[in-house]
């Protein structure tokens, strides 16, 4: 469902993951806190940055995340993966602090970093000892302006990136959900790659970065979320005292369309190497903004994101068509597409399609089950639940819903869910699920037919 | 990437183990009459409850006949119980708001299992049943022969879970830890319901398990049912396991083709099983070598030579000898000089004394990331169960925290010197056009 990300698979040792552009499911929503930790409180600084806190003193860590509303969409046809590539280029260094030297303050006391590109913000997150909150914030306020971008890193930063594109390539079912979204979303923003072509990698030069970099990250365009072991007031003040100082500035960001419905139906097929089908279809649903999202979401959980959801029992237990399958629901701001993916025999990729098809107009013919609907609400309230266990779970959901959403909305969500009833899925079915127009990416293997 | 045997470990541990309970006050342990053990850690902060029940059995008591035995025999239990189908299952745990599954691993397998904590009951009765009820239906078994075959088949389609097969098997040799814990294709096809009953039979038994739950619950009530549910298990006459020749460090570079992108780098070692006095050392100097950004791979081989996307370097607490692993991901053409830029790396931490920065900023990673891995309480019922398994004791992190403390810039260089004596290189890579 759209409250987790699609596909818990591992795919790289956590600690290389420097630069993962998260797809594919937009991450955590929340709702009422159940658990022992106080509500969060959000403020406005006067030069727009929003500041989220609250206390968390399940550990003796605090996690400062800093979310900027700057991603994909934003960049110009010819800036493709400037976004990303600007993330890779944040921690190596600003004026004040030499490469090398941020990475090595924030591990030395035992704390790690790490950020994130999507298509409609960044976000830079650190988790350190709650002892050292004010060097977190004073880093995260001079990363936010004033990277300096030396050349000698930006060389270096591009065999990085390099690497990058061949380390998603070879992972099937990462790229393929990737492929995916440059196919169903085509000429809107959210079609383009989020990582840089190997032509743009070599000719991009240090002043581009820094024009998008001077462009994008201001003030009103920032959120810093702060959760741990620290009193709110602590937090305030040290926040007065950094990001407060940063100047004013307009937060101009180019105007994005609501994705619009397919026109013909979006195909690519991809030739690969692996022994082994992949199967990705898609469905263009509502924006997170929508009044559909609860109705969609739950959808999506009853659909595939569980090993009892009807996907699962169908084309995985009964019919025996794929080795693994699921759904997700990316809900962005301005577009919200259903996926489902497969794991399957290229003998089997035309019977499987229809079979996943079978699944969906039965949702929409007979509707879902009480019981369904019961499960989903409980697995949501659930993944909540579980988010309360670290300071940078609550810290990721309430980033990323002040960059897309609202953080009211956020903490209203689940009551929100509670009250979607049966028809009100199955009438979502019906109003997004085309039994033909929908967008498919199949990776075929290169022994294959 | 990784090997899905050693990953669940891999992935968890990389970071270093994960401590016991926050207090010794919140963690009850009780071992039943008949020799199952039950441990409880109270943690009042969010709604939910997580269940670990290992079992020992796993790679370690495996042969090349029957490599993969024991994941595959947990494949086969979440397929359905007694009183249950693999559907009413997946839907008794939905409706729990949970999750549930099971596999095996090198020196233990496990059923694991997550709730809203108000159902941890109801949790709690599931894992009872999937482990002391399985149906192990002779249909169930040849159909997850399957998926698990395709799940063998996907591995060897990953140039990275390829390398470190590659790498395990030519580091241990005739040792189990060589085997990949999901086993070989000709292994599985050979797996039969009888093999399978066998083997779970033989294994589970109360003297070889361990429960533990960590969550919104209280410790009586969760002792209390426990006791009830696994208490009526019969006792067993203890066995002890039988000792495993040491595999034997040869060194050797082998290289491997295989279509993609990147090219894989992996250089390994044999090194001390995690009760030795030289798994603290080992572990700082995986730290300095490839521990986080700041390690000594990332920085020189990513950050400042860009030679790779993935660096890393990782050391696992296992029973038997462990690994200590370097990993690089890198385009095909930098593979020569990336190999070369680890091989300069192993030298010099064999040749010079790392320096009081290095050496703190490893220890202070490594303890770091060793207390957030421990904040969920899915982490917390895995390693009060882990480690009372490996018989190291509710004792152990604090022991290994001041171990790594007292870690001094000669003891990396002895380790050093000592383990990376002959390591052996494995290279899977595209082939040359």
């Amino acid at each position: 469902m759209r409250v987790r990300p699609s596909g818990a698979t591992v795919v790289g040792f956590a600690l290389a993951l420097a630069a993962l552009v998260a797809i594919g499911g937009c991450a955590t929503a929340r709702g009422g806190s159940p658990g022992s930790v106080p509500a969060p409180t959000r403020a406005v600084l006067p030069n727009g940055v929003v500041v989220i806190t609250q206390e968390h003193r399940a550990s003796d860590v605090v996690a400062l995340e800093l979310w900027v509303r700057a991603g994909g969409r934003d960049e110009a046809p010819d800036e493709g993966g400037l976004s990303h590539f600007l993330e890779h280029m944040l921690f190596k260094g600003t004026a004040t602090r030499p490469p090398g030297s941020i990475d090595r303050m924030i591990e030395g006391v035992g704390g790690t970093s790490n950020a994130f590109t999507s298509y409609d913000y960044t976000h830079y997150d650190i988790v350190v000892p709650a002892g050292e909150v004010r060097a977190g914030i004073e880093l995260l306020a001079d990363i936010a302006v004033n990277a300096s971008f030396p050349q000698s890193e930006l060389d270096r930063e591009r065999q990085v990136l390099f690497e990058e594109i061949g380390l998603l390539q070879d992972d099937p079912e990462k790229y393929l959900v990737r492929r995916l979204y440059e196919v169903a979303y085509g000429d809107h923003p959210y079609g383009r790659p989020l990582l840089p072509s190997r032509e743009q990698i070599t000719s991009l030069t240090r002043e581009r970065l820094a024009a998008y970099y001077r462009k994008h990250y201001v003030a009103p365009n920032m959120t810093l979320v702060v959760i741990g072991a620290v009193a709110p007031d602590r937090v305030r003040a040290l926040v007065d005292q950094t990001f407060g100082r940063l100047p004013r500035a307009p937060a101009g960001r180019p105007r994005v369309a609501v994705a619009p419905p397919f026109g013909a139906p979006p195909r690519a097929d991809v030739r690969r190497p692996e022994k082994q089908a992949y199967l990705a279809l898609g469905w263009m649903t509502t924006p997170i903004s929508g009044e559909d999202l609860f109705a969609v979401d739950l959808l999506t959980y009853i659909l595939g994101d569980s090993p009892s959801s009807r996907l699962n029992q169908a084309v995985r237990e009964r019919e025996r068509l794929v080795y693994a399958i699921e759904s997700g629901y990316g809900a962005w701001e301005k577009g919200g597409l259903v996926t489902v993916t497969a794991r399957l025999e290229p003998q089997h990729l035309d019977a499987a399609e229809r079979a996943i098809l079978d699944v969906i107009r039965r949702v929409k013919a007979e509707g879902v089950t009480e019981a369904e609907r019961q499960r989903a609400i409980v697995t949501a309230e659930s993944s909540y639940a579980f988010d309360i266990e670290t300071a940078e779970g609550l810290a990721k959901s309430y980033g990323q819903a002040e960059s897309i959403w609202s953080l009211d909305q956020e903490l209203a969500y689940l009551a929100r869910l509670r009250q979607v009833t049966a028809a009100q899925i199955q009438a979502a079915a019906r109003r997004y699920f085309a039994d033909d127009n929908y967008a498919r990416v199949r990776f075929v293997p290169e022994s294959a037919r | 990437v990784i090997r899905s045997g050693l990953a669940a470990l891999l992935v968890a541990l990389l970071l270093g183990p994960a401590a016991a309970g926050a207090g010794a006050k919140d963690v009850h342990r009780e071992r039943l009459p008949n020799g199952f053990t039950v441990i409880v850690r109270e943690n009042p902060l969010a709604p939910v409850v997580a269940v670990s029940l290992l079992v020992a059995m796993g790679t370690r008591w495996e042969r090349p006949e029957t490599a993969g035995l024991s994941n595959f025999v947990h494949a086969v239990m979440v397929k359905g119980t007694m009183r249950r189908t693999g559907a009413e299952i997946a839907e008794t745990v939905a409706a729990l708001g949970g999750k549930m599954s099971a596999s095996g691993d090198v020196d233990y397998s496990e059923v694991r299992g997550t709730a809203l904590a108000r159902f941890w009951r109801e949790l709690l009765g599931l894992t009872a049943e999937l482990a002391l009820e399985p149906r192990l239906a002779p249909k169930d078994v040849d159909d997850e022969r399957d998926y698990v075959l395709s799940r063998v088949q996907r591995r060897a389609d990953n140039p990275a879970a390829r390398a470190f097969d590659e790498l395990y098997r030519a580091l241990y040799g005739a040792h189990p830890y060589a085997l990949p814990t999901l086993g070989t294709l000709d292994a599985l096809k050979r797996f039969d319901h009888a093999a399978v009953g066998a083997h779970y039979r033989a294994f589970y038994r109360p003297d070889r398990m361990v429960l533990a739950v960590s969550g919104q619950v209280a410790s009586a009530e969760v002792l209390a049912e426990a006791s009830r549910l696994f208490g009526g298990m019969p006792a067993a006459a203890s066995t002890r396991d039988p000792a495993i020749a040491s595999p034997v460090a040869r060194g050797a570079r082998i290289v491997v083709e295989q279509a993609a992108q990147q090219a894989q780098i992996l250089v390994g070692a044999l090194a001390p099983p995690m009760d030795h006095p030289d798994h603290a050392p080992v572990k700082v100097l995986a730290t300095v070598l490839g521990g986080g950004m700041a390690g000594r791979l990332f920085a020189e081989l990513r950050d400042r030579r860009g030679l790779a996307y993935t660096a890393t370097a990782y050391y696992d607490p296992v029973r038997e000898p462990g690994a200590l692993v370097l990993y690089l991901g890198t385009a095909p053409d930098n593979a020569e000089r990336a190999e070369q830029a680890l091989a300069g790396e192993v030298a010099r931490i064999r040749d010079e004394r790392v320096g009081a920065d290095d050496l703190a900023r490893a220890k202070g990673y490594l303890l770091g990331r060793y207390t957030m891995d421990r904040r969920t309480n899915e982490r917390q019922a895995w390693s009060l169960a882990f480690y009372d398994l490996m018989g190291v004791g509710t004792g152990y992190p604090e022991q290994y925290r001041r171990a790594v403390d007292a870690v001094t810039a000669a003891d990396v260089e002895r380790v050093a010197r000592r383990y990376l004596d002959t390591p052996t290189t494995v290279i899977v890579r595209p082939p040359v056009r």
